[in-house]
């Protein structure tokens, strides 16, 4: 005990140095920039950024995708306020009254609330990322290779059922990936599978940093494309104090802290979201608030609780991510990835001697990135703003550079490039077609994991496929397999719900946001 | 639900992606061929699955065009777009990155009818946020074929 708290003493330490705190301010700007531009998203922010993480230490380059992600959460928030449009589906909710409070010349006080509720969403959700992970870390002490193959499956079937509108075709996505996974050496025997026209590139697989920038940045390029080009509306001005009375920060507080819960779990929770959160978050303090009357008209008490749940998220979703290999939505697979890349293991690994310095670094890093997330947000609210205005013609040619260069960096091939944009063009297919572009991303990452256990496992039984229900946990994994595969059904009902239940009672003015902005 | 006749493509499309797979495992050796046909033996079944579902879905609530979800496309803009990022790419790898870049920015932003001003903003920017953040900070060597 007193030596966890050592390390995560000496994490602090270690995030404190100049370097990690110079790439916090920066992934943090960045971040809200990212998120306040509507079009485009938290995943696509992390996965061009990747590359760019590559020569930095393994703790700096986590701190600086964590506070990628939680800058592109809180920054949807800024054109949802001004220009009452989401800058990410996570801020869906916060448009409702956010921008019924700047109609009313509250502009100010709707940013400032956003802004110190996602801060202590964000903050306090740090607390159950430092007390859970450790503990369920701890629990995959137990598993073997049957286990981990399993594992693999449920972290599929979990990913495959979201974010879509068909079950069947989201585990076909998952199915498609877990077969691109399997391009390259056979992890066993080292024989060379499927390469494609004969290339030796392939030997290694499909690159999944590639993979990742053209699925989730070039496929939203090819998305902007293809729509005419339109001016964004004129940000609205930021009359009034950005601040809040004593009394209404009294009155924010137990919806801070209900968002919290909500967010964290649902974070935690594979396969919801920030986007699910929101909107929940919003609801319980439309039923808990003793000024009902407000909702639909700019009430402080949507704006917080929308903002502290889905901030609240970021922490939560890292803990199935981290310990369990298990990211529960597509800016956590991209982290995954980060992860894996940098040479760390999610599991037990993590927290081991040799890594927890890492770990407890990208942790104190985490809790840091809220402040900064803070002072950031109050200070350049009015600029973010503006830049949220930027033209999706300018975007356009501007992330295809970044794609393009990114993906070069990686190895310095250009068969990368090709592998990029051949992902982007599928990735926008898909999204057109509703297949599920992270479960393929998953499957490219959990695959070889998966395959690599199965085969271990099968090595340790002689061949006997027994050894896979050998053991209690084989049994629950199975079962949430089969919960994985079911889950959907009750998330899309959740969803539904809650969004029918934030939009019944609220003004006409609520229903202008497009169906995009709540999907 | 109504069937949407584009996933008529999609089911093609995976059936033929479980062929080639399928295929390229029968010149594997034995021990290499299980795990990759097992995995294509899973997308043929959900393919089916699939098929069956949308069948189920034309004769109780009829078809669709599946148009929708193309709605607003600009074929023009869409697919200069892609040529360029197309032509981009190439030139990348056999003229060198710096130059094509900043033809490839001027041309695009001069197609999607920016203001000069503007384009000169954005590539003078770009080029030199890469250049610091790529060139001088990652020490990452781009390429630099026929000219820098």
């Amino acid at each position: 005990m007193l030596n966890t708290l050592a390390v995560m003493g000496q994490g602090f330490l270690h995030a404190l140095t100049p370097i990690n705190l110079i790439m916090m301010l920066a992934g943090v700007a960045l971040g809200i920039v990212i998120g306040c531009m509507p079009g485009l998203s938290a995943a696509m922010g992390v996965a061009l950024m990747l590359p760019l993480t590559f020569t930095m230490q393994q703790d700096t380059a986590l701190i600086v995708l964590g506070a990628i992600y939680c800058g592109a959460i809180f920054g949807g928030s800024i054109s949802a306020i001004l220009i009452h449009t989401p800058g990410t589906p996570a801020s869906a909710a916060t448009a409702i009254e956010g921008y019924q409070m700047t109609k009313r010349g509250q502009a100010g006080k709707a940013l400032f609330t956003a802004c110190y509720a996602s801060f202590w969403g964000g903050l306090l959700s740090c607390i159950s990322l430092y007390f859970f992970a450790p503990l369920l870390a701890e629990l995959t002490l137990k598993f073997q290779s049957a286990e981990y193959f399993w594992l693999s499956i449920f972290g599929l079937t979990i990913i495959a059922g979201v974010a879509g509108k068909s079950l069947v075709k989201g585990l076909m996505s998952g199915a498609l990936g877990l077969l691109l996974s399997t391009i390259g050496s056979d992890p066993g025997s080292g024989i060379p599978r499927f390469m494609l026209f004969g290339n030796s590139y392939f030997y290694d697989g499909i690159n999944v940093t590639c993979a990742l920038i053209g699925l989730f940045s070039m496929s939203q390029v090819f998305i902007l494309a293809e729509k005419k080009i339109k001016e964004r509306a004129q940000a609205s001005k930021v009359t009034d104090k950005m601040s809040l009375t004593r009394a209404e920060r009294k009155t924010i507080r137990p919806t801070i802290l209900r968002s919290w819960i909500i967010g964290n779990l649902i974070g935690i929770l594979p396969g919801a979201g920030a986007s699910i959160a929101c909107f929940l978050g919003y609801n319980t303090s439309k039923q808990f608030s003793r000024h009902k009357e407000m909702f639909g008209k700019g009430s402080i008490e949507g704006v917080a609780g929308s903002e502290a749940a889905n901030n609240a998220v970021t922490g939560g979703s890292l803990i199935p991510t981290l310990t369990l290999g298990i990211p529960g939505e597509s800016v956590t697979a991209i982290l995954m990835g980060g992860l894996i890349m940098k040479g760390l293991q999610p599991g037990r690994m993590l927290f081991n001697e040799e890594n927890a310095i890492v770990t407890y670094t990208f942790f104190a890093g985490f809790v840091l990135v809220q402040f900064f997330m803070l002072g950031i947000g109050l200070l350049g609210c009015r600029g973010f703003a503006q830049i949220s205005r930027l033209s999706d013609a300018i975007l356009i040619p501007c992330v295809t550079v970044l794609c393009v260069v990114g993906s070069y960096a990686i190895n310095r091939l250009p068969e990368d490039v090709i592998v990029m944009f051949v992902f982007g063009v599928l990735g926008y297919l898909m999204r057109k077609l509703d297949l599920n572009t992270a479960a393929i991303v998953l499957a490219l990452i959990l695959g070889p994991i998966g395959e690599k256990n199965l085969q271990n496992a099968m090595i340790i039984s002689d061949g006997s496929p027994k050894i896979l229900f050998s053991s209690v946990i084989c049994w629950v994994l199975i079962a949430l397999c089969v919960v994985g595969i079911l889950s959907p059904i009750f998330m899309s009902k959740m969803e539904k719900k809650a969004e029918a239940n934030a939009i019944a009672g609220t003004t006409e003015d609520v229903e202008q946001l497009t169906e995009e902005d709540l999907v | 639900m109504k069937m949407k006749y584009t996933d008529v493509g999609v089911v093609a499309v995976f059936y033929v992606i479980c062929g080639l797979f399928y295929s390229g495992t029968k010149k594997l050796p034995t021990e290499s061929q299980t795990y990759p046909k097992f995995i294509v033996i899973i997308l043929f079944g959900l393919t089916t699955l699939y098929l069956i579902q949308m069948i189920m879905n034309a004769v109780k609530h009829g078809t669709e065009s599946g148009k929708s979800q193309f709605e607003g496309f600009q074929p023009k803009q869409f697919f200069v777009c892609l040529g360029l990022t197309l032509l981009y790419i190439i030139a990348v790898i056999t003229v060198g990155f710096y130059v094509s870049t900043a033809v490839f920015l001027v041309v695009s932003l001069l197609f999607l009818k920016v203001k000069p001003m503007y384009i000169a903003i954005a590539t003078v920017a770009l080029l030199l946020l890469i250049y610091v953040a790529f060139t001088l900070f990652l020490r990452v060597q781009l390429p630099n074929n026929l000219l820098f």
